[in-house]
């Protein structure tokens, strides 16, 4: 909060006027004024300080391996500028380096196949296909319902041929494929289906 | 015979990884005596330690796994021993004897088999017999199927073409042809029966399963 100061007191500031003249309570105010001037105008000594800074002014360059070393980690500020259309141009060619187009469909051998296996389990969490060709490990092979409609499916590349398998629904429930239409008993009171992979190129 | 006695040294030592990871412990001295035996009359054992590892992977008891095993081992050397009586060439590989081996399994009778393997010359009779229990699943005989597939084989078909075969047949039952009309069609058309091609795009996205280190 700012006061405007009462004109005997300036002038007693100022010089103008003799302190004398003043009232006791005047008088002890002007004194009071007088005290903070001063003390707003000191400087503050803290000691020791220009031996502090003089010591690190005169500490020797650091090695130039040690000053690179430090403009390496430490961060640095870059300025790009790009007019937009050459921004533009530099994305688009990155875009084709980078884009590889569909995933290629992979290389398969004289005697391979492919086998599609299809499933409808409306409401299983998870289903894999289990065969000897994953040594029966249900989180070899699993299946995807990617449009969550309940049918399930993957592509596998097998060795041409008869391969016995299992639906495994859930990670624990053992279901054989009821679309095989080939079936035999697997020695563990169920039945694995069968299917038989032609190879993709012609014998 | 040094190579020999070493691989058979060597043999229940490889597949101890597999077995002793995912079959049960009370289960492996049964189930590595009938691999043992197996190698020792030169039969394959993938199929042997497959078996194993289903057994396990299903959570069967150890007796019923050292069983389907002993069952597994009893099926190859039958199969072996149809092949040889059938006068196929040998020696006889893992697949041809899985294929005898599933025929059999499939309820083919030993002489049709027998029939089938004897008619196929100059490959492996694993498509044929497919074809001929494909048959026999839809209801056809037994001797008429192995009839119409051994016919194929003599108009110049073989391989996949044969389950082509089966499958016009299968085709013909479903246009309403009895059963006697639906063979009768299908060789009267031999060897020009539909192929299946590939669907388009039925290689994308296809993966190679990944098995046990």
């Amino acid at each position: 909060m700012i006061h405007d100061l009462d004109p005997r007191i300036h002038g007693a500031l100022d010089g103008e006027l003799d302190r004398a003249a003043l009232t006791p309570e005047e008088r002890a105010l002007v004194e009071r004024l007088d005290a903070a001037a001063r003390a707003l105008s000191g400087t503050p000594v803290v000691p020791g300080l220009s031996r502090r800074v003089m010591g690190i002014i005169r500490r020797p360059l650091a090695s130039p391996v040690a000053r690179f070393r430090r403009w390496l980690t430490s961060p640095q500020p870059v300025t790009l500028s790009l007019r937009p259309v050459y921004s533009l141009v530099i994305a688009a060619l990155l875009a084709a380096v980078l884009w590889r187009g569909p995933v290629p469909a992979p290389m398969l051998g004289a005697h391979e196949g492919v086998a599609q296996f299809v499933a409808r389990f409306p409401e299983a969490h998870s289903v894999a296909v289990v065969g000897a060709f994953n040594d029966w490990r249900p989180e070899a092979t699993p299946l995807a319902d990617d449009d969550h409609d309940g049918v399930w499916d993957a592509r596998v590349i097998l060795p041409a041929g008869q391969h016995e398998y299992m639906f495994v629904v859930d990670g624990e429930r053992w279901v054989s494929d009821p679309l095989a239409g080939r079936y035999v008993d697997d020695g563990f009171g169920r039945q694995n289906a069968v299917l038989v992979v032609r190879p993709v190129r012609a014998e | 015979m040094t190579p020999l006695l070493l691989l058979l040294l060597l043999l229940p030592q490889q597949n101890d990884g597999r077995l002793a990871e995912h079959v049960p412990a009370a289960a492996l001295p049964g189930v590595h005596a009938i691999i043992t035996r197996a190698a020792q009359d030169s039969l394959p054992t993938e199929p042997l330690v497959e078996k194993a590892l289903e057994g396990g992977a299903k959570g069967a008891s150890p007796e019923m796994i050292v069983t389907a095993v002993g069952a597994e081992e009893a099926r190859l050397r039958n199969a072996r021993d149809l092949l040889r009586r059938a006068g196929a060439p040998g020696p006889y590989g893992t697949r041809e004897l899985q294929s005898v081996s599933l025929a059999l399994a499939r309820g083919l009778p030993d002489r049709i088999v027998a029939e089938v393997v004897g008619s196929v010359k100059d490959t492996t009779p694993g498509f044929a017999l497919h074809a001929v229990a494909d048959l026999t699943a839809h209801g056809f005989g037994a001797d008429s199927s192995a009839a119409l597939i051994v016919a194929a084989l003599g108009s110049g078909l073989s391989g996949q073409r044969l389950l082509d075969v089966a499958a016009a047949a299968d085709r013909e039952l479903q246009r309403g042809s009895t059963r006697p009309q639906a063979l009768a069609r299908v060789r009267s058309i031999l060897p020009a029966v539909p192929s299946q091609p590939l669907p388009p795009g039925a290689m994308q996205g296809a993966t190679r399963p990944k098995r046990s280190p």
